[in-house]
């Protein structure tokens, strides 16, 4: 038998005595005062002015606390770092830093915007050290308005006090913030269509390869990365590359910021380490509402597939085992769904984000998506057919992977999981196929999409309504 | 036999079609930026190799001068900028938060995605349409509230909110929240002086403080907080759609 990571065992160690580092408890910390008593920029004095690590010495520390992206596709920070070209004193290079954070379900670099906004400013400094950049470009979505308007204001205390701008700390170091607000447009989310809002356009993904480290902003090299594995940076520097690893799931360590929202008693942002059960995390976000059966969870905001509740009790949140149990980490934005939610209103709902927020540039996207919410909408209203449901898993195929960026797959996963795992409730709001052998639900396995035809009826062609 | 698919009501108009003359809004005496914009617009230049980086901050600053984008606004931004009107219309019409025609003096987004779903969004959306006499897209007949279904807000851990003109958050709404906020709004305008289309006015700023906060701090880290509220225990949603 297989090694399976879905032992029930939380990951997390002790983490009931867990001691907050992204947010700790110190009153006003957002004011830079607080936060230089409090050990605040402590990490950059070390690195910039006393000369702890050198560029290439700090992206190792970072690879070594084995840090990974906390914007959704869990990569390497360090790694990330490292596929920075050599330095070419003729090329300006970037550092983006992706504050738009508007995945349904996500909400957590709010909370750092709001309570620690100076522990991302040494993050995007010290990184701008380690790979040698003049200026970063921080997006916050433009619905965060008084967070932009927030942040500007430490940004601007920063520059008062030599943390940014011109020769930082009196060192030939130096390096600009630029805040900017987005305006309101989901897939600003996705690194290569941040590029283009930064640069004033319409914020179309590009196609990858060239990466963004090749050519990002300005065709220059450019890396893009999350508010939060920023505000890990000058942690890691503190306290070292081994007392990070040592926080929560191995392969997937650190502090981590968990949106929890959804049927729960004391739903919030809370701060545990990775790796924490499932069960652990409704636990400590006051159980479920109501004394309710909680019937779904969604991991890590909504392009995460849907996990069933027997499922998501194995579970602990870190990359590894998500994968195994069917889902993914995404940004730990979780969610929980009790008894009474109706899977098929909720799909229907997930659909319509992502009609609303494709950015039309590639067809599968743009009308995928389109056909996928009024699919189920005539499903969700009693309309559908059982021959509709393999309508959408083929839909699910046409659409992933075929498109420049990842929002076809994002707007397809919870749509095929949710049929897949909640098939029971979406075939009770549907209408049995009327005439024989065009019920497809029994035909295909349901994921090939493949339906199987049955020879000599020509009516059963797959977009059709019997 | 095609179900009402959930979204905003009416779609809006075109604002301008190839080859006519679109209507004005403002005239040449109102298209100038005062010197405190100038200024402005000079540091966002200064913060970008390229001009066209600045086109959003530039919008921003229009729609909050103008309270909306008409086509004259955008084309004061492209000619301040030095660059095509059709650079400008095109980034101003991919974002959903500049407004290309002209909305009530308070909008009110409205959160329904799924985690708002699940807490009520949709009973506060009906709830508002009931209460103001208009459909979510349209606006009020006083030209005080256009109600808008948003998409993900971002707040979703207080579950049902919405967002005041592009402004201010409220946060875990409730029937008697969503009456004693239309009375502020109401009062607010009222007694005049609010800018056009801009944020940050009427409503105070509400801090939402973490559960562990709570428990380690007893209350919210923020002396300087507006307005504090809690994350609450959310309310079943009557309505999905």
């Amino acid at each position: 038998m297989a090694d399976t990571l879905l032992t029930g065992e939380s990951k997390a160690g002790d983490w009931r005595s867990y001691e907050r580092v992204i947010l700790p408890p110190v009153k006003d910390l957002h004011q830079i005062d607080v936060y230089e008593q409090n050990g605040g920029y402590s990490a950059l004095k070390a690195v910039v002015r006393d000369g702890k690590f050198d560029p290439k010495g700090l992206t190792d520390e970072v690879k070594a606390s084995g840090l990974r992206g906390r914007g959704g596709a869990g990569f390497s920070t360090g790694l990330k770092w490292s596929f920075m070209p050599p330095v070419d004193p003729e090329k300006p290079r970037y550092l983006a830093c992706n504050g738009d954070e508007s995945e349904p379900g996500t909400f957590k670099d709010r909370q750092i915007f709001e309570y620690n906004p100076h522990l991302m400013i040494e993050g995007i400094a010290l990184a701008c050290y380690a790979m040698t950049i003049k200026t970063c470009y921080l997006y916050i979505r433009g619905e965060y308005w008084e967070y932009v308007d927030h942040v500007q204001k430490a940004v601007n205390d920063a520059y008062a006090k030599g943390y940014l701008g011109k020769n930082i700390l009196g060192t030939d170091f130096s390096t600009d913030l630029v805040v900017q607000a987005g305006a309101g447009a989901y897939i600003c989310g996705e690194e290569t269509s941040l590029l283009n809002s930064v640069e004033g356009k319409r914020a179309y993904p590009r196609i990858k390869p060239p990466f963004p480290a090749q050519k990002g902003l300005w065709s220059m090299p450019t890396t893009i990365n999350n508010v939060e594995t920023l505000a890990d940076v000058p942690l890691i520097v503190n306290r070292g590359a081994s007392w990070f690893a040592g926080i929560g799931s191995e392969k997937h360590p650190g502090p981590v910021l968990y949106g929890i929202s959804g049927h729960v008693n004391r739903p919030g942002v809370y701060e545990y380490p990775t790796g924490m059960k499932i069960t652990d995390l409704l636990e400590v976000a006051g159980g479920a509402r109501g004394g309710k059966k909680i019937k779904a969870v969604i991991p890590g905001g909504s392009s995460t597939p849907p996990l069933r509740w027997e499922t998501a009790v194995d579970c602990t949140m870190d990359a590894e085992t998500l994968r195994e149990a069917g889902s993914s980490m995404g940004t730990a934005g979780l969610a929980f769904l009790d008894e009474t939610v109706d899977m098929v209103s909720w799909t229907r709902r997930i659909a319509h984000f992502y009609h609303h927020e494709s950015c039309g540039q590639c067809t599968p996207c743009r009308d995928g998506t389109g056909w996928m919410e009024k699919l189920l909408a005539r499903i969700d209203s009693g309309e559908g057919y059982t021959r509709d449901l393999d309508l959408l898993l083929d839909l699910c195929d046409q659409m992933e992977g075929r498109t420049v960026c990842a929002l076809a797959d994002a707007a397809a996963w919870p749509v095929r999981w949710g049929i897949k795992r909640f098939r029971d409730e979406f075939e009770a709001k549907c209408k049995a196929t009327s005439f024989q052998g065009a019920d497809l639900a029994t035909a295909g396995d349901g994921a090939s999409g493949t339906p199987a035809l049955v020879d000599g009826d020509k009516t059963l062609t797959p977009g059709g309504t019997p | 036999m095609t179900p009402a698919t959930p979204g905003p009501a009416a779609s809006p108009k075109p604002q301008y079609t190839p080859g006519e003359t679109p209507e004005r809004h403002f005239s040449d005496d109102e298209l100038v930026w005062t010197d405190e914009e100038k200024e402005q617009i000079a540091t966002y230049r200064a913060q970008y190799p390229t001009n066209d980086g600045a086109v959003m901050k530039g919008l921003w600053l229009a729609q909050r001068k103008f309270g909306w984008l008409p086509p004259e606004g955008m084309r004061l931004v492209a000619d301040t900028l030095e660059i095509p009107y059709a650079k400008v219309y095109g980034v101003a019409t991919f974002y959903t938060m500049y407004f290309k025609e002209k909305k009530g003096q308070f909008v009110l987004d409205v959160c329904t995605c799924f985690s708002c779903q699940v807490c009520g969004g949709y009973d506060i959306l009906h709830y508002l349409e009931e209460s103001l006499g208009v459909k979510a897209g349209m606006t009020t007949p006083d030209g005080l509230f256009t109600i808008q279904e948003a998409e993900c807000l971002g707040a979703c851990g207080s579950a049902p909110m919405l967002q005041v003109t592009n402004g201010p958050y409220v946060h875990n709404l409730t029937e008697e929240k969503v009456d004693a906020m239309l009375d502020t709004l109401r009062s607010a305008s009222a007694s005049g002086g609010l800018a056009p289309g801009g944020g940050g006015f009427a409503l105070p700023f509400e801090s939402v403080t973490l559960p562990q906060d709570e428990d380690e701090m007893q209350g919210n880290r923020r002396s300087d907080a507006e307005a504090v509220t809690t994350y609450r225990t959310p309310p079943t949603a009557e309505h999905v759609h």
